[in-house]
């Protein structure tokens, strides 16, 4: 910036709650277009490994063949080596072949039920060529301790499936199958402000009706003083029933109700596919290489290898 | 030239006895004279992308 007045702003993270699958964060002094941008590259741009390829030997089982293969692709498989890995389609090793250690993980699946009970083939029956690169582990919180895999097909006696399967890294913006995230949102936070003054014209039945107008519970009355307060703004979910309650009470302006424009709250579930924390990392590191993109086009239109593995990424897309 | 005809196996939808056809046969089976027949999976390796 030459003398001209600068846009940058240094947003501010701050994390509430870190589970392996789950995080909430706050994001402030930041637009909602960056927390939008930060959003969705989370769910279509984090690359993952997802079986892409399938090839099946033998399937007696009553799914049929191509049924399985698009079970086999929605399994999320441990990702975390995906950022350095190379999408087989840029892959130099291996021609695009997809059967490389740089760009591809082999899966061998043989299955046949033998008995009159039904045997369930699950995600645990698929065994990796690259210990890194597994289908992901569930553990039931209803059902502690034993582990059970993804179901794929069930058979009965006498059926049989054999196949051999190729997983390839990938994004969501080309199939969901590759998506990290189960979910990502982001709400403003709420600035409540009640009218004291007005509120002191109302009666502690009134006060109640009011607060019960709220679906959620943003407001109570404090037990001491009578007064009402907000407990827990975030859980207003921007339904103006407690405005509109006031309104036809004739209390006109009892709350004002705004949202901040550049305080977001995150809430970030991921697949398994990469840990929840993880996943916000490698957005910010893939949206840091967009902008980079965008900031070396000028100059660069010539030499467009410059972008390297980002410039696939966009020209993929 | 083309490779002589394969002969191509199928199962009676009847009996289940596995019959033998080659080009320009009835379609029927051997055994129990039914005329649905049905080809059988192929031995080869089938290839699928999964998406």
């Amino acid at each position: 910036m030459d003398g001209g007045m600068s846009y940058q702003r240094f947003p501010k993270v701050k994390i509430r709650e870190m589970k392996d699958d789950m995080v909430k964060f706050e994001l402030r002094e930041t637009d909602a277009s960056v927390a939008n941008a930060l959003r969705r590259v989370m769910i279509a741009e984090v690359p993952t490994v997802a079986i892409d390829l399938v090839e099946i030997e033998v399937n007696s089982s009553v799914l049929n063949d191509e049924f399985i293969a698009h079970r086999l692709g929605l399994i999320p498989l441990t990702s975390d080596r995906a950022m350095s890995m190379r999408f087989s389609r840029d892959c130099d090793a291996c021609d695009g072949d997809g059967q490389c250690e740089f760009c591809s993980v082999e899966f061998h699946l043989r299955a046949k039920c033998l008995t009159d009970q039904t045997l369930d083939v699950t995600s645990k029956d698929l065994y990796s060529s690259d210990h890194t690169v597994v289908p992901v582990e569930f553990s039931d919180p209803n059902d502690a301790g034993e582990q059970r895999g993804i179901i794929i097909v069930k058979l009965r006696r006498g059926q049989e499936l054999r196949l051999r399967a190729i997983a390839r890294k990938g994004i969501g913006k080309d199939h969901a199958k590759w998506s990290p995230a189960a979910t990502v949102t982001f709400m403003y936070e709420p600035m409540i402000r009640i009218n004291e003054d007005l509120m002191e014209t109302m009666s502690l039945e009134e006060k109640r009706t009011w607060i019960e107008s709220s679906p959620t519970k943003v407001f109570d009355i404090d037990p001491v003083t009578q007064q009402v307060v907000v407990v827990e703004p975030e859980l207003y979910t921007y339904d103006d029933e407690v405005i509109k309650k006031a309104d036809a009470m004739g209390k006109s302006g009892l709350v004002e109700i705004e949202a901040k424009e550049d305080s977001f709250i995150f809430t970030v579930e991921s697949t398994g596919a990469i840990k929840a924390s993880q996943l916000v990392l490698n957005a910010i590191e893939i949206l840091k290489q967009k902008l980079d993109a965008v900031r070396l086009s000028d100059d660069t239109v010539e030499a467009d290898d410059q972008f390297g593995e980002l410039g696939a990424h966009l020209r993929g897309g | 030239m083309d490779p002589p005809p394969e002969q191509v196996n199928y199962i009676c939808g009847d009996c289940g006895m596995e019959n033998t056809l080659k080009p320009g046969d009835v379609i029927q089976c051997r055994e129990c004279g039914y005329r649905i027949l049905y080809k059988k999976r192929t031995r080869r390796i089938v290839q699928y992308e999964a998406r």
